[in-house]
């Protein structure tokens, strides 16, 4: 079943050309969130975060658009300016601050994936029967 | 392979919850797909809300474009296309992903194939496409296709990004669309591939029962190919409520999407090339 399920992730790969991103996700917790832009072609998420140094860092990493995000659970309200969360994130290999989303942890601990390995579809698991 | 499994769980867990919201007649929603065949087609028939490929793995795969031989003319111009799949947002020169210019006529039902509506009016079948809002007339009263468009002549008629279509059904069940005229500034194919004005492309559109249809695709372009060849097939379902949502390039949100995201992450078009050659990248 996971082959499948990682064979259907596999046309995914090419959209929008994420050569630009990191091939492994870095983990920041305690992002505040600033602004979150339900848009097409692909939606943005803002943060700050302080580095472990106390560096403020403002982030702004994508999402899909919010037709596909919808179907992994995402809406126009998931996120608020003043949201806690924990973000994962594909660094852009330029070294800005923007980058790929992997996935985010809510304050509730609601797990929101984007699309990547650990999201074996856009479109749930496998198709409706 | 844990990252697989946990994912899997994630999105599990986001289909029940789409799938427990209570359901509204305004929301459409492509994980509630159509069971079953509905019974026997409808005579000449196409009208209804539909759903394609693009909307849910649900839809069955048919065949994907055939990879077309390029005369030299069209081999200089492919040569200067950047698709967005090696270049990414920052590097690419497609224009619908740069400026939102529209995909047209037949990349936005190639690419782009994630629902529409088919009507039928007295003398054409109207084709509602989701994706970018835009519709489609195929003209059924026996006009012919017109064989000047983008010309010097007076008579010749304006390029258009969904060309001119006229369409007659075979059968019962089977309806077919010739297209001419299309605008030479739409790409026809996602990675850049060329097409000429006069390019003839032709539909076959099947009535297989009540909930399915299917279209297979072909072009003959001799300006632009060695020989006629496949855009491929696609299935479309039956959409239960008959709802489709809005689904617009917003030129003021790609702009801000390219100047804060696309363009600072930068383009790396070898990078791209070496994953394409050794995986199939994350």
């Amino acid at each position: 079943m996971v082959a499948s399920l990682l064979a259907m992730s596999a046309p995914l790969a090419a959209h929008h050309g994420d050569a630009a991103y990191a091939d492994k996700p870095m983990e920041m917790k305690g992002c505040v969130v600033t602004e979150f832009d339900w848009m097409n072609p692909h939606s943005l998420i803002k943060f700050d975060y302080k580095t472990a140094s106390g560096e403020l860092q403002h982030w702004t990493m994508e999402i899909g658009s919010p037709p596909s995000m919808a179907l992994l659970g995402w809406s126009r309200t998931t996120l608020r300016a003043g949201d806690v969360i924990t973000a994962y994130v594909y660094q852009s290999k330029s070294g800005v601050l923007v980058g790929r989303t992997n996935k985010v942890i809510l304050a509730d601990g609601t797990v929101l994936a984007d699309r990547d390995d650990s999201t074996p579809s856009r479109y749930g698991t496998e198709p409706p029967k | 392979m844990r990252n697989a499994v946990a994912g899997a769980v994630i999105a599990v867990c986001a289909a029940v919850m789409v799938s427990a919201q209570s359901k509204s007649p305004w929301v459409y929603y492509p994980l509630d797909t159509i069971q079953g065949d509905g019974g026997p087609a409808p005579k000449r028939d196409l009208s209804g809300t539909w759903a394609g490929p693009g909307s849910t793995d649900a839809i069955p795969r048919g065949a994907n474009a055939e990879r077309p031989s390029l005369t030299p003319l069209g081999q200089q111009i492919m040569s200067q296309r950047k698709p967005i799949g090696r270049y990414g947002p920052a590097g690419t020169n497609d224009p619908t992903a740069r400026y939102c210019d529209p995909l047209g006529f037949p990349l936005d039902f190639i690419y782009q194939n994630r629902a529409m509506s088919v009507a039928t009016m007295p003398n054409r079948v109207v084709f509602l496409h989701q994706f970018g809002g835009f519709w489609r007339e195929v003209w059924t009263d026996g006009r012919p296709l017109p064989t000047k468009v983008g010309g010097d002549d007076r008579d010749s008629l304006d390029p258009t990004y969904m060309g001119y279509s006229v369409g007659h059904w075979e059968d019962d069940y089977n309806f077919v669309i010739d297209t001419t005229g299309l605008d030479e500034r739409t790409w026809l194919l996602r990675d850049g591939t060329p097409h000429s004005v006069m390019a003839h492309v032709q539909e076959r559109w099947t009535r297989v029962d009540h909930n399915t249809m299917k279209v297979a695709m072909t072009i003959d372009d001799p300006k632009m190919f060695t020989k006629p060849f496949s855009l491929g097939t696609y299935y479309y379902r039956w959409v239960p409520n008959q709802k489709i949502n809005e689904w617009l390039c917003v030129p003021s949100e790609t702009l801000k999407y390219l100047q804060e995201q696309g363009d600072p992450a930068g383009s790396y078009p070898d990078a791209q090339q070496q994953r394409l050659g050794g995986g199939r990248g994350r």
